[in-house]
């Protein structure tokens, strides 16, 4: 029976890879490049989800972790003159480096405190962004040199196949440790801090950890964004980013893995469709995070695994 | 093992507890009674680092535990539970008796993120040693059930398992039998006793008379922060001060 399961589950991974491999054989380019954004979005959704949903901290620096991300990568192009994957090390350090640095604050504030505190922080940055004009390009943004492959541009389908690689090495490492016993002590913390203490978790190294891997997970995606538009400027990683981040981890579920896959292929891909009606695409957007939080307050994931058990993340599994 | 001397807590100015002293030794059953607010759950939290004494001391094998933070507390081999259940409700039976394992299991960060085989070996070990435990406290079929989901009696095992599962020489249970049927209490005596026959030491806070006279080797009765009785179950049940302020007269 159990060997049964692992090879339907083995199977159901190498037709997925088998897809996902072919999928630019079947896409223009336009399609190639909506998505390329839904990759981008999965990550940073991923990395939020680590610090609303698992640790479950009000923390709201994911834009600012975006950003940061994004500005590190593009400066490290257009400055350094450093190769993409290089430069996509750097936007996943940075990330990392300020995540933890947010992280800070949570070891002393909480709930809504944390909220404001972290919303500050990204309005910060972005002032950062506006005025140190000598090292970020200012108020105007600036273009990164096109990433290169042994000289040749990346094109789309070029990037996609980075992109996807980049994802599944974060979806894999952010599982491998979440459900370790790192992960388990987010999960503790989440629900219970006095009992996490009382067993011996540290509470404030492993929120500090959490906001880290946040960050470095956010922040790569930002890097990513970097390539995907090859533009960046202070306005992109705002309200309406942080906003656009809080959606998709909402509607895809807090604490699935699943779920922030699944509601940043919704949340990129809906505008797209409804891209021909103007006005609607807002109306869609706000009714369907109302059905999914009157209805589904655990998303889109807990809705898939309370139907497929085969799918229920847990913390271990054998 | 451990030694409380003259340990007094205040909140505001009012002490919670005054002056209390007592020691525990191993395989011993020492229990705290006394009426609401007497300061049972406030001694508690001082000797495993949730309040900080105002005075006197707290050691645990001659070492001071005062300024240390209750995980580090934890890691020197002291549990406990609480009062009002903490339970990890999100987590099913086998999730939260492998967190009570936090300490035991080895691993680095880039290892566990990497998932390399030594990481993924130390998890399956941990796993065994929480099965292990679940099965010596007869709730191993319980295992992959939500902890929010089971009972209230339930919970508390699976709280006293998570909090022996790394092998505490000294185990602290608030008021482990509240809401607990007689059959359930009859469950938590034996295992209780058979905790103390290990050598692991416990300390008790309970209200539940029967099973505190039945398991107890010394019981100290507190009231209004301050030390009333302490002695043998019997002595303290026929003590005079003890039945007027809180046994009663029968």
């Amino acid at each position: 029976m159990a060997d049964s399961c692992k090879y339907k589950r083995r199977l159901a991974w190498l037709l997925l890879f088998v897809a996902l491999a072919l999928l630019p054989l079947g896409v223009n380019n336009y399609v190639q490049f909506v998505i390329n954004t839904m990759l981008v979005y999965c990550l940073a959704a991923l990395g939020f989800n680590i610090v609303i949903g698992y640790l479950g901290q009000l923390a709201f620096a994911n834009a600012a972790f975006f950003g940061i991300g994004a500005y590190a990568a593009g400066l490290a192009m257009a400055r350094l003159d450093l190769a993409f994957p290089l430069a996509l090390a750097v936007s996943a350090i940075a990330g990392g480096l300020a995540g933890g640095l947010v992280g800070m604050p949570a070891l002393r504030v909480r709930g809504y405190y944390l909220a404001i505190v972290t919303l500050a922080f990204g309005e910060l940055m972005r002032w950062f962004y506006v005025h140190a004009d000598g090292i970020t390009y200012g108020a105007g943004g600036f273009s990164p040199p096109p990433p290169t492959w042994f000289g040749a541009p990346l094109n789309e389908t070029g990037k996609y196949y980075v992109f996807l690689a980049v994802l599944a090495l974060g979806v894999a490492a952010t599982q491998h440790l979440l459900k370790s016993r790192i992960g388990r002590a987010f999960v503790a913390i989440r629900n219970n801090e006095p009992a996490a203490a009382s067993l011996g978790i540290a509470v404030a190294r492993s929120k500090v950890v959490a906001f880290a891997w946040s960050g470095l997970i956010v922040g790569l995606a930002g890097g990513l964004y970097a390539l995907l538009n090859g533009r960046i400027s202070p306005d992109t990683f705002g309200l309406a980013q942080m906003l656009m981040h809080f959606a998709i981890v909402m509607i895809g579920g807090l604490g699935s893995l699943l779920g922030s896959i699944l509601g940043a292929v919704l949340l990129t891909g809906a505008p797209e469709l409804l891209r021909n009606f103007p006005g609607l695409e807002e109306i869609v957007f706000s009714l369907l995070l109302m059905v999914v939080l009157f209805f589904m307050p655990r998303g889109l994931g807990g809705l898939i695994a309370d139907r497929i058990p085969a799918v229920r993340e847990r913390l271990y599994r054998e | 093992m451990l030694q409380v001397e003259n340990m007094t807590v205040r909140f505001a100015g009012l002490s919670a507890v005054s002056d209390l002293s007592f020691q525990v030794s191993p395989g011993e059953i020492f229990t705290m009674m006394g009426p609401n607010g007497a300061g049972k759950t406030t001694a508690f939290n001082a000797i495993t680092g949730f309040v900080r004494p105002a005075s006197g001391t707290v050691s645990y094998k001659g070492v001071s535990l005062l300024g240390r933070s209750p995980d580090q507390i934890a890691g020197m081999g002291i549990r406990r539970t609480f009062q009002n259940n903490g339970i990890l409700r999100e987590m099913t039976v086998l999730e939260n008796v492998l967190t009570g394992l936090e300490l035991a299991i080895p691993h680095t960060f880039w290892r566990t993120v990497a998932g390399l085989p030594g990481a993924r070996r130390a998890e399956r070990r941990a796993v065994a040693q929480a099965r292990e435990m679940l099965a010596r406290m007869g709730i191993a079929d319980l295992a992959e059930r939500n902890a929010g989901d089971l009972s209230f009696g339930q919970q508390r095992l699976v709280e006293i398992s998570r909090a022996l599962v790394a092998g505490a020489e000294l185990i602290m249970l608030d008021e482990p039998a509240v809401g607990l049927s007689p059959s359930d209490r009859h469950h938590l005596a034996g295992v209780l006793r058979g905790l103390a026959e290990s050598g692991i030491a416990v300390v008790l806070v309970e209200h539940v008379q029967d099973l505190v006279m039945a398991v107890s080797d010394r019981i100290l009765v507190l009231n209004y922060g301050k030390c009333l009785a302490e002695g043998a179950p019997d002595a303290v049940r026929n003590n005079q001060a003890v039945l007027e302020a809180y046994l009663g007269h029968e």
